[in-house]
């Protein structure tokens, strides 16, 4: 981290790359976030899940400022995220996004959607930002389909691509939102095992998503929201093997039970 | 069980079921009703246009100079022959015509090199057409540089004049237009004000009423010394006016690009011009074309409303010829001829719209 916003002098959170503390937040009257405290360290890797409307797309969403929260606090690489655009900006370019519905351009070619944030965000030059893009679409083994468009792709190969144009901008962390739910059930496969690589190689990930295996798998962390709160947290063999809460349990038996 | 073993190559449909005769009997011909319908409506076509071709090319008469050259057996284009070059140029000195014809020229050039997909150079010829092209087209028109004698605007008129407010409307509604639509959108709250309110006011009130409250009540208002030329009122007027509307057009495109766009976007850490330029615009303006081109068309036209203020476009001067006693009776003649150089334009920004759309889409589907 190159900010100059990081506090070098406090030791203890240098190597967090998320930090929400007390977050809280509101659409009109609903209370979707309420007191919400997770701390990522670098290279870590979360699981959060949880039913459906219980808040975690949108705890994901607020740590790039995509939702704004209304009270807590939320540093993001050592950045505290406030109103200021400038700020929010910077964050956003050390934070990378996988979206449910992949969300790539349609009127750029698949080459052109992974160059555009490099070239127009990062100034890079175009022979080095196409370098780049075919690098990690190399990657997510997509190389092939570099010039066709994105409705030309199956939805695996879209969202892979979605996650080689977020590996461009070389982030420090990667917030996944459920990658795999608007997917066929045979794509499923093909888009965890470029998560589980990236996990392997070290980045900091946190994942929304109700695959469990992938959370056995890679996490670090499990975490199981429920109303807006954050009700459990542990390591996944704890997690699933002997869930705390009465809700944990139930949310388990209900996606495990069948 | 196995049903195919191997895949079954394909075969061509039966006879009969394709080609022209198929089609004749399969959409105009299937089933009483729909053949009594084609005989009938063919017969509406016979009765339409075997006169209206009678009437327009074979009785017509073409040449000659005065109303003793035609025959009055069908329409007498002698009349739009004679007084052709005013409806070019309205009162445009005859001996300075060769000043809008170079102008004419050079329109023409550059509407063709940024319709012709082949010619390379379009940024720099968008340059000129925007930057260079309107000085070099004012100094020629208006004259008083280069010894060029001065021709004042309340001279200007017929297609020219036209085609002049069409293009600066045009021109000029589109960014403001994307600009009152983007501030419609935004979340600043003075911003959105200022726009809701100017998009409001310049939709709900009558062109008409525009162009007079231009012509006549300006001039009050302003001091006496500062007095804006009658033509860059209207102008001013038109292009406001337009831009209310494309702006609502291009808000209703805005709209249609998903949310997800913009948020992806600025997930990558694009600012917000930049989310606009590159991502949402591109996409918007691509789906806004036909109704951008609606708008154009809708422009082009209004552009005759000028005449109540005193400016003699098209059809202001065609207007103005047939109150002249040497030619009375040859409204329908001076009307169709109008109505048809209004069409020939409209139908050509229809089709190019089109085009472009066919084009724009087979980028990025199948």
């Amino acid at each position: 981290m190159t900010q100059a916003a990081t506090n070098t002098s406090d030791t203890s959170t240098s190597d967090l790359m998320v930090e929400m503390r007390n977050v809280n937040k509101w659409y009109g009257d609903f209370h979707v976030l309420r007191d919400i405290y997770l701390e990522v360290k670098r290279g870590e890797r979360i699981v959060v899940c949880g039913p459906s409307g219980s808040g975690k797309s949108t705890l994901i969403r607020c740590i790039n400022h995509l939702e704004e929260h209304q009270k807590g606090e939320i540093v993001v690489g050592g950045v505290p995220l406030t109103q200021d655009v400038k700020r929010i900006e910077q964050i956003r370019r050390s934070v990378g996004m996988v979206f449910q519905h992949f969300n790539l351009f349609p009127h750029l070619s698949v080459l052109e959607n992974c160059c555009i944030a490099p070239m127009w965000v990062q100034k890079k030059p175009r022979k080095e930002a196409e370098a780049l893009a075919m690098e990690y679409l190399e990657r997510v083994r997509i190389a092939e389909q570099a010039t066709k468009y994105p409705g030309q792709l199956s939805g695996g190969q879209q969202q892979r691509v979605a996650i080689a144009r977020s590996l461009c901008m070389h982030p420090d962390v990667m917030l996944f939102d459920e990658p795999t739910s608007a997917l066929d059930p045979e794509m499923i496969k093909e888009v965890l095992d470029v998560m589980v690589e990236l996990a392997e190689e070290g980045m900091t990930m946190i994942c929304v998503t109700h695959e469990m295996g992938f959370a056995k798998t890679v996490a670090d962390r499990v975490i199981f929201m429920d109303q807006g709160q954050i009700i459990e947290e542990n390591a996944p063999e704890p997690f699933f093997n002997n869930p705390q809460s009465e809700r944990t349990q139930l949310f388990l038996s209900q996606i495990l039970g069948h | 069980m196995i049903h195919n073993k191997e895949t079954i190559p394909q075969r061509p449909a039966p006879k009969g079921t394709i080609g022209p005769i198929a089609w004749l009997r399969g959409n105009l011909f299937n089933g009483p009703i729909n053949t009594v319908f084609t005989l009938l409506g063919l017969y509406v076509l016979y009765l339409l246009v075997v006169p209206t071709v009678q009437w327009a090319f074979i009785d017509a008469n073409w040449v000659g100079d005065s109303r003793e050259d035609c025959t009055r057996a069908g329409a007498c284009w002698v009349f739009v022959n004679a007084r052709f070059s005013q409806f070019m140029y309205g009162l445009y000195p005859s001996e300075e015509y060769w000043r809008a014809n170079i102008v004419f020229a050079m329109f023409a050039g550059i509407i063709a090199w940024m319709v012709v997909p082949r010619l390379p150079f379009k940024r720099w010829m968008a340059l000129f057409a925007l930057l260079i092209f309107p000085v070099i087209a004012y100094v020629l028109l208006h004259g008083g540089y280069f010894d060029l004698p001065r021709v004042s605007t309340h001279r200007w008129g017929g297609l020219m004049l036209t085609l002049l407010l069409a293009t600066v409307g045009m021109v000029g509604a589109l960014p403001i237009g994307i600009v009152l639509a983007l501030g419609r959108r935004s979340n600043m709250p003075i911003v959105k004000t200022f726009c809701v309110i100017f998009i409001e006011f310049w939709r709900g009130v009558p062109l008409i009423t525009i162009l007079f409250m231009a012509s006549v009540m300006l001039p009050l208002f302003l001091p006496s010394e500062l007095s804006v030329d009658r033509l860059v009122r209207a102008l001013i007027g038109l292009t406001l006016f337009q831009s209310a509307y494309m702006a609502e057009v291009i808000r209703g495109g805005l709209q249609a690009i998903p949310k997800g766009q913009d948020e992806a976007a600025a997930a990558l850490g694009m600012t917000y011009w930049k989310r606009m330029g590159l991502i949402v615009m591109p996409q918007a303006l691509k789906m806004m074309i036909p109704g951008i081109v609606n708008t154009f068309i809708s422009l082009f036209k209004d552009t005759t409303l000028v005449m109540i203020i005193g400016l003699f476009d098209l059809l202001g001067i065609v207007q103005a010829a047939l109150s002249d006693s040497r030619w009375l009776g040859f409204s329908i003649e001076g009307y169709v001829f109008a109505a048809f150089v209004f069409w020939i334009f409209c139908f050509s920004m229809s089709r190019y719209s089109q085009y472009l759309e066919r084009k724009l889409n087979t980028g990025h589907k199948h």
